[in-house]
């Protein structure tokens, strides 16, 4: 996959306009403050529509502007392709084109365009709640195979039906959707769990060649692993419709899963220091990576934001040699200063300056 | 422009009508031959006075019953349930179904405040007590919420002594197999015949 255009209006600080990028992608060089993350968070949008860095889009809206728009035109092996998403905050409308056709449902959108992002504030993933795990386990699941992100999404519905009808006190009209609740929501158990098992030597090993040696890191999941059948479900929310209906919300189900991840059998959230913790995100980061890969059998640019900053010169290597070797995917890497980059990388500088971002030395 | 700009409010009130169509309708209309206004308002007026529910089907009627029910070769042992009107008028066009309808006016919709109470149910439940309905055939919409209110209505006729049975889903005719969406390509899997 090789990003060979760009077009964004009304992003963040960005200038309007469109660029034309090098296929072996670009060093984004800026002092802080004038784009750079800005600009890969463009660059990442068309992949799921949503930004890594914030759940709403009206965020991304330049102070000031009706919405904003976002293209990507890029070469998926010998094909070259569009992808485009326009953002009104008049009535939060969302519009989708692939290959300039409009297209009302997400699943025939999502993961046209791959991208993986590496930013610093991974370090949640292994640091901080449920809800970023459970985000990452989605969108890497939906990247790899789309009737994920289908079942996903028919999951969602069920259970927002359910919850509304729990709202109102109706445990009749809530046991209505518990077919659908329980068919979408076993799939998305079960193909979970199979993902753990399958990642779960990778993180192990992955963490070793990261060069953290304290420990055995494991990754596993938390959640009732019996509902990946949709018969065990019945009995489940039987048991749980009295605390559903005090709580007017469904206490069952994937919703409330977690990735658990140990080093030395020792949670990592509670007790991996900030170190150990980076480098745990940066093996679940290379995970999504090899997921999506293997998946699709294409290859995703990486977009790297700030990330060599924060690791030991060792440390930079090691993920340098993991991300780079066998493997010719499109780089954007960016750095406030040349000398946090990792040594030898032989990509055209870009510099960014107040929004603008044009070839540089 | 006041009064243009309540007739452009009441268009963008439509389905499907956002404000720029809206005021490109009304743009057009103010421009047309006054006579051609006074048709369209007469025919909006008569179908206010004019058009109601079924008694018996809930489907659009200008008398206390719809066409379809009155028609006596139209088989009243043959039940198809349906979401909205627009249905019938689909299945009509077909031209394939020969038994009567009963309209929900909806589907079960919690999120939209929408309850078992909001649909005509009551009215099929006396139906098929009264006698003479040999089967009920499904057809609400083959979205989430079509098939929970399906589900809900089969159970609700559980007890009878008649045959439900549910539309089948499979695929679109004319089609391209590489267009057809996964879950639709999964059920019409599931719902396979056996060739003889
Ligand atoms: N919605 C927005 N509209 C306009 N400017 C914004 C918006 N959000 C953030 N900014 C500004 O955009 C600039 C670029 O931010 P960022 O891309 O994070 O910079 P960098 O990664 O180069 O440090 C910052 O000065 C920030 O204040
Ligand atoms: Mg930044
Ligand atoms: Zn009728």
């Amino acid at each position: 996959m090789r990003l060979t255009r760009l077009t964004v209006r009304g992003v963040r600080n960005l200038a309007d306009g469109t660029l034309e990028l090098p296929a072996a992608g670009a060093v984004l060089l800026g002092a802080n403050g004038q784009g750079k993350t800005s600009l890969l968070e463009a660059m990442a949008f068309p992949v799921l529509f949503r930004s890594f860095r914030t759940a709403m889009d009206a965020e991304v809206v330049r102070f000031g502007e009706p919405g904003f728009h976002i293209g990507v035109a890029f070469e998926d092996g010998a094909r070259a392709r569009t992808v485009a998403a326009t953002f009104r905050l008049l009535g939060r409308r969302k519009q989708i084109e692939v290959d300039g056709v409009p297209t009302r449902r997400l699943v025939d959108a999502a993961g046209a365009w791959l991208a993986v992002v590496f930013a610093p504030e991974d370090v949640q993933l292994a640091a901080g709640a449920a809800t970023g795990r459970r985000l990452y386990l989605d969108r890497t699941l939906a990247l790899a195979d789309p009737r994920y992100l289908a079942t996903l999404a028919r999951y969602r519905s069920a259970l927002a039906q359910r919850n509304a009808a729990l709202r109102q006190g109706r445990a009749d009209l809530a046991a209505a959707f518990d077919l659908p609740l329980a068919d979408a929501g076993a799939a998305v158990v079960s193909r979970r769990l199979a993902w753990v098992q399958a990642a779960g030597e990778q993180f192990t090993t992955g963490l070793v060649a990261l060069g953290e040696q304290s420990g055995e890191a494991t990754l596993g999941y938390h959640g009732a692993v019996e509902l990946a059948d949709p018969a065990a479900w019945g009995e489940r929310l039987v048991q749980a419709a009295p605390r559903d209906l005090a709580r007017r919300a469904t206490t069952v189900g994937p919703h409330r899963d977690d990735l658990d991840l140990r080093l030395g059998g020792r949670l990592l959230r509670d007790y991996g220091s900030t170190g150990q913790q980076r480098t745990a995100a940066v093996a679940l980061k290379l995970l999504e990576l090899d997921t999506i890969e293997r998946a699709t059998g294409r290859c995703p640019a990486l977009l790297l934001d700030d990330v060599f900053a924060e690791l030991d010169p060792e440390r930079q290597a090691r993920l340098a040699a993991r991300l780079f070797g066998g493997r010719s995917a499109q780089v954007f890497i960016t750095a406030p200063r040349p000398d946090e980059l990792p040594r030898g990388l032989a990509l055209p500088v870009w510099r960014v300056s107040r929004g603008q971002c044009q070839p540089g030395d | 422009m006041s009064t243009l700009d309540d007739l452009v409010t009441e268009f963008a009130r439509l389905p499907g009508v956002g404000r720029k169509t809206a005021q490109r309708l009304a743009h057009h209309l103010v421009q047309q031959p006054g006579e051609r206004l006074a048709r369209l308002a007469q025919a909006l007026v008569q179908v206010a006075e004019r058009v109601r529910p079924c008694t018996v089907c809930g489907n659009l009627a200008e008398a206390d019953r719809c066409p379809i029910c009155l028609d006596p070769r139209r088989d009243a042992g043959l039940v198809c349930v349906v979401e909205e009107p627009a249905a019938v008028a689909s299945l009509e066009r077909a031209g394939e179904f020969r038994g009567t309808y009963h309209v929900l006016g909806g589907r079960l919709d919690p999120l939209s405040g929408v309850g078992p109470e909001a649909l005509r149910l009551e009215q099929l439940v006396a139906r098929v007590r009264a006698g003479g309905v040999r089967e009920v055939i499904l057809a609400t919409n083959p979205s989430m919420e079509g098939e929970v209110t399906a589900t809900y209505v089969q159970q609700l006729l559980a007890g009878q002594d008649i045959r439900v049975s549910r539309l089948a889903r499979g695929l679109p005719m004319g089609g391209d197999l590489e267009y057809v969406d996964g879950v639709t390509l999964a059920h019409a899997l599931s719902a396979r015949q056996e060739l003889r």
